[in-house]
């Protein structure tokens, strides 16, 4: 059902085949594959991993390197001063994960969007008790540059904003989200994985520049006076619908029903619109599929963007003539799912 | 607004800074804290260099410019490593290395680009809080060294703080909380941490204590510290030997330079042995318990002629009469010895060893040289034996109005000439040294000997306790025919000193003065706690080692105490720690957040209506699937659930569950399925 299930985004490539890479590449695969899918996820003891930083070991080194000095010179205080840093390191190592330990971090429901645009994914991170610094959330196989931070206030919250770019159309199950800290001291870099569990639906990438639209062609049976939108009487009206062109709002009749309250009216050209425009994959010959399912969703767009009715005709499928939002967003979902 | 700032522009405020500039100067702050008491250590050059570099470090943070390039940063270094060598004439040891690293760490200040580099300033900021501890071990430095530490970890901290501007307040309380958090940690590894003997030799230099050294300058102790703690502990098989004869025979300094006294230089071991040790008459044996002297010559009673049995440790004479571990003594040793009060020692006759022992520097104290001269020219001396002239020259202290004071003023260059002729106040080491000097200018040949002097004047279980404050100078001169003989002149003119073995108080500032001239009792009172401070410090932080950590065990139950149980008392108690953490963590592995406890319980109530609800289901799919099966009957619930979403995901959401939605709910939901259905469900 899915054609692309699989998301290339900036995750790095290595230049050549290295053993420990791939190995370490399967690993993680394996261990994400694990992870159940959830919207909203408590990081708990279970969830949250801790290693030491290159920072951390350095900073073991530097305590050797003091507690021999202390031995050497049998120096009562260089063991104080040693102890004491050993002894915080140890309790920055308990900070650190507890700053992503209690954690909730939870998706808010995300849009579609076209491919090879940015999806940009809402999270709430949610402290029950203290307050956290220094949380790092990013896509997991980015790199570390993308990582945002955000400081969670004392049983409050804080919104983060993460995008990626998913290259291919389909419905996407989310890229596992990574988020870290290395706060208090930076010697313990503490992480968690989350997988989301909502699902994210990419239309195909529209073609640019666009092809010009089909011609609209004369209904078979339809009624034979035909009349053009521009030039015609307005046969009624309707209220205005998301994504009505603004030459079609009635604005004489949309001020009175603004005044006493009401909503803005549309021209209602459905009963008008007597040719009709047709959207079909037969007219994409001599492109692959996925160009013509490209072509085909900007024609949806500009169609649309015309405040033209228009039907999408798909080996297997075939959408009725209408307008409006409703319209565009079934054509573009059977787009996007068309296999 | 930094691009403008400028050093001359007026203090935009701490507050007003942007972050990296007052995070920088917070962090030079540190660093120009950390090497300040270092100053008086390090060669001037080194301190302007640390000085100019901060600055200069400050003014790039102000104005937000560029650092310099690598290649400036090489070439400063290479300068500052020449100038140690000039300074030092070598790289290594414990003076070129501090001032290396604090030329490094002021270096390091303008090269702070990543994180790394960070890092290495706080590690390498650590490194210099270790170094004032070879220095001095004193609760002020210790003080000091504790602000420095606080300081080094608020900027780690601050550099862990990555969002907006955070307040110097809140990293250094999360900073203060981190190291409060860890000190139990701390207190519970430096009690049982083994504390083993020295893994490599070091250079003894590295030591600052009271007690005794292989060195003595002169001029440059103004105050000697008054360090109560105990040196060493005599019990005597019999008789006690009376009070002025208890002399502890510590290092012989018999090279001058004009400032410092040092021991001459080591002989071939086949010299290894007492010169011409006489001893008369019956020995006094003793047990000593001698504490940590970090010093490898034994300071044994006068005079031994064998060398005591300690385990572990190669005990060795030296021609003048001390006795000599091969390393030095780093733990507490409780051995069995013997002493014959009453001996001599020393060559009868004339020889080439003793000439060394004539050598005075030309250029320094000439009037004291003068003044020998002088005495040498009087009729009464001119043929007078060694003996006769030490006698004169004790004579000339106990009439000359010479004074014992612990803190004489600090000396000059010629330290001698100001004590001998001018001020005429000091302590055992100025009597020693001058009169010395004063021998030698004579053609007598003499030397400083080093050690204790006298005991607390009642033993403890039979304990003769000997202090650091007992440690004394004295001086020996060669007699023709006899050997070295023993003067104290500190005797002449302080003979309470000796005799009476009563540990003098140091006279008081000029603050301690002004308060005890106001009032006594407060100054008792404030000199009585102070001591106690003092004294709790020395003998729980300074002192503690071996000996200490076998007493803790001891009161622990451990009937004969070893370095294995403090190692397996160490692990088991960081294990218990360690389990503690991981059984904690796994009881917390079970904890629910509240939001998903509230939504499971009205899952359960909705599953119980007939109605699916999966644990991914949102309470608006919920509310959805509610509304389809019972219609207008399940709307009240499905407000509810309405509500709970809102509550969760709106922006302004609430933090806790609202307890009286969930109670509502299940009320409801129980109602609804004891209700007829009204729609059939579709």
């Amino acid at each position: 059902m899915n054609p692309g299930t699989t998301l290339s985004h900036a995750a790095a490539k290595p230049r050549w085949f290295s053993p420990a890479g791939f190995v370490r590449a399967r690993f993680r695969r394996w261990l994400q594959a694990r992870l159940p899918r959830t919207d909203m996820l408590l990081l708990t003891q279970g969830n949250v991993y801790i290693l030491p930083t290159r920072a951390g070991l350095m900073f073991g080194l530097t305590m050797l390197v003091l507690l021999i000095a202390s031995i050497n010179y049998q120096l009562n205080l260089g063991y104080v001063l040693t102890f004491l840093l050993a002894g915080s390191g140890i309790v920055s190592m308990h900070l650190t994960h507890a700053t992503l330990r209690g954690l909730t971090l939870h998706l808010k429901p995300i849009a579609p969007v076209f491919a090879g645009e940015r999806a940009i994914l809402n999270v709430v991170l949610t402290s029950p008790d203290s307050a956290r610094f220094g949380i790092g959330l990013k896509v997991s196989s980015a790199a570390e540059s993308t990582l945002g931070w955000f400081d969670v206030p004392a049983g409050g919250q804080a919104q983060a904003q993460l995008s990626f770019v998913p290259e291919q159309r389909g419905v996407h199950e989310l890229p596992a989200l990574g988020a870290e800290t290395r706060f208090p001291l930076g010697l313990f870099r503490t992480w968690a994985v989350w997988r989301p569990a909502s699902e994210l639906l990419v239309y195909p990438k529209p073609e640019r520049p666009p092809a010009p639209l089909p011609a609209a062609r004369p209904v078979p049976g339809g009624p034979t006076q035909l009349r053009s939108t521009s030039g015609g009487e307005v046969e009624g009206v309707r209220a205005y619908r998301r994504g009505d062109p603004l030459k079609l709002v009635a604005w004489k009749k949309a001020a009175k029903a603004l005044e006493s309250g009401g909503e803005l009216v549309s021209r209602d050209t459905s009963a008008s619109a007597h040719q009709e425009l047709w959207l079909d994959w037969q007219t994409c010959s001599g492109l692959v599929p996925e160009d013509r399912l490209s072509r085909l969703t900007a024609w949806v767009l500009a169609a649309d963007r015309a405040g033209a009715d228009y039907g999408l005709r798909l080996p297997n499928l075939t959408i009725e003539p209408a307008g409006g939002e409703a319209q565009r967003r079934r054509c573009l979902e059977a787009l996007a799912l068309w296999a | 607004m930094a691009l403008t700032l400028s050093p001359l522009a007026p203090w935009p405020g701490w507050k007003y800074l942007p972050r990296d500039a007052r995070d920088t100067l917070f962090l030079l702050g540190v660093i120009a804290w950390t090497v300040l008491p270092h100053v008086p250590h390090l060669p001037a050059w080194c301190s302007l260099l640390t000085l100019a570099v901060l600055l200069w470090r400050t003014k790039l943070a102000l104005s937000n410019s560029a650092l310099p390039g690598r290649w400036v940063l090489v070439g400063v270094l290479l300068i500052a490593a020449a100038l140690t060598f000039y300074s030092f004439r070598t790289l290594l040891g414990k003076e070129p290395g501090v001032t290396m690293a604090v030329v490094l760490m002021a270096l390091k200040t303008l090269e702070l680009r990543a994180r790394r580099d960070a890092f290495v300033v706080f590690f390498l900021g650590f490194f210099l809080v270790l170094t004032h501890f070879l220095y001095s071990q004193s609760l002020a430095v210790a003080a000091a060294m504790l602000v420095a530490v606080w300081g080094l970890l608020t900027a780690l901290v601050l550099a862990h703080m990555p969002v907006g501007q955070p307040s110097l307040r809140i990293a250094s309380t999360l900073a203060m909380r981190t190291a409060l958090l860890g000190a139990p940690i701390m207190v519970l590894l430096f009690v049982l941490f083994p504390r083993i003997s020295p893994l490599w030799g070091v250079p003894q230099d590295g030591i600052s204590s009271t007690g005794l050294s292989n060195t003595m300058r002169m001029g440059s102790v103004a105050e000697v510290a008054l360090d109560d703690s105990i040196a060493l502990r005599v019990r005597f098989d019999g008789a006690v030997p009376p009070p002025e004869a208890m002399y502890f025979r510590g290092p012989v300094l018999s090279a001058f330079d004009g400032t410092e006294w040092r021991a001459a230089p080591a002989r071939a071991d086949a010299e290894r042995q007492p010169e011409n040790l006489r001893v008369r008459g019956a020995p006094v044996r003793y047990e000593m318990t001698l504490e940590p002297l970090r010093l490898s010559t034994l300071p044994l009673l006068e005079a031994s002629a064998s060398a005591p049995l300690i385990e572990g440790y190669r005990i060795t004479p030296r021609e003048d009469l001390r006795w000599v571990a091969d390393r030095p003594l780093f733990e507490r040793l409780r051995f069995n010895a013997e002493a014959y009060p009453a001996f001599s020692q020393g060559p009868t006759q004339r020889n080439l060893r003793l000439i060394s022992q004539l050598d005075l520097p030309a250029s320094f104290n000439p009037r004291t040289l003068e003044w020998a001269a002088a005495l040498r020219r009087d009729p009464r001396y001119a043929n007078a034996d060694a003996r006769a002239l030490a006698q004169a020259l004790l004579q000339y202290i106990r009439t000359g109005g010479f004074s014992y004071t612990l803190a004489p003023a600090e000396y000059g260059r010629d330290a001698i000439d100001e004590f001998w002729l001018d001020r005429r106040a000091g302590f055992c080491e100025h009597f020693a040294a001058a009169f010395v000097v004063v021998m030698r200018a004579l053609d007598v040949p003499a030397r400083v000997v080093t050690g204790y002097q006298g005991t607390d004047p009642t033993p403890i279980d039979g304990y003769y306790i000997v202090r650091q404050s007992s440690a004394h100078a004295w001086a020996e001169y060669w007699q023709p025919g006899v050997g070295w003989l023993r003067a104290d002149p500190t005797a002449a003119v302080a003979p309470d000193r000796i005799s009476r073995t009563r540990r003098l108080q140091a006279a008081p500032g000029i603050v301690a003065g002004t308060i005890g001239s106001l009032s006594p009792a407060l100054l008792a009172q404030f000199r009585e706690s102070w001591e106690a401070i003092n004294n709790r410090w020395n003998q729980w932080v300074l002192n503690y080692s071996r000996g200490q950590q076998f007493d803790v065990l001891k009161r622990l139950g451990v009937h004969s105490p070893s370095w294995e149980d403090l190692a397996l008392l160490l692990i088991g108690a960081l294990s218990t720690l360690a389990f503690g953490g991981a059984a904690w963590a796994w009881w917390d592995r079970h904890r629910v957040d509240p939001w998903v406890r509230q939504l499971e319980s009205m899952r359960a109530a909705l599953r119980r209506l007939g109605v699916a609800a999966a644990a991914h289901d949102a309470p608006r799919a919920l509310a959805a699937r509610l509304r389809e099966r019972y219609g207008a009957q399940g709307e009240s619930l499905a407000e509810l659930l309405d509500t709970l979403e809102r509550q969760r995901y709106s922006r302004a959401s609430t933090v806790r569950p609202d307890a009286a939605l969930t109670r509502r709910f299940l009320w409801l939901a129980q109602r609804l399925r004891m209700q007829p259905r009204v729609v059939a469900p579709g």
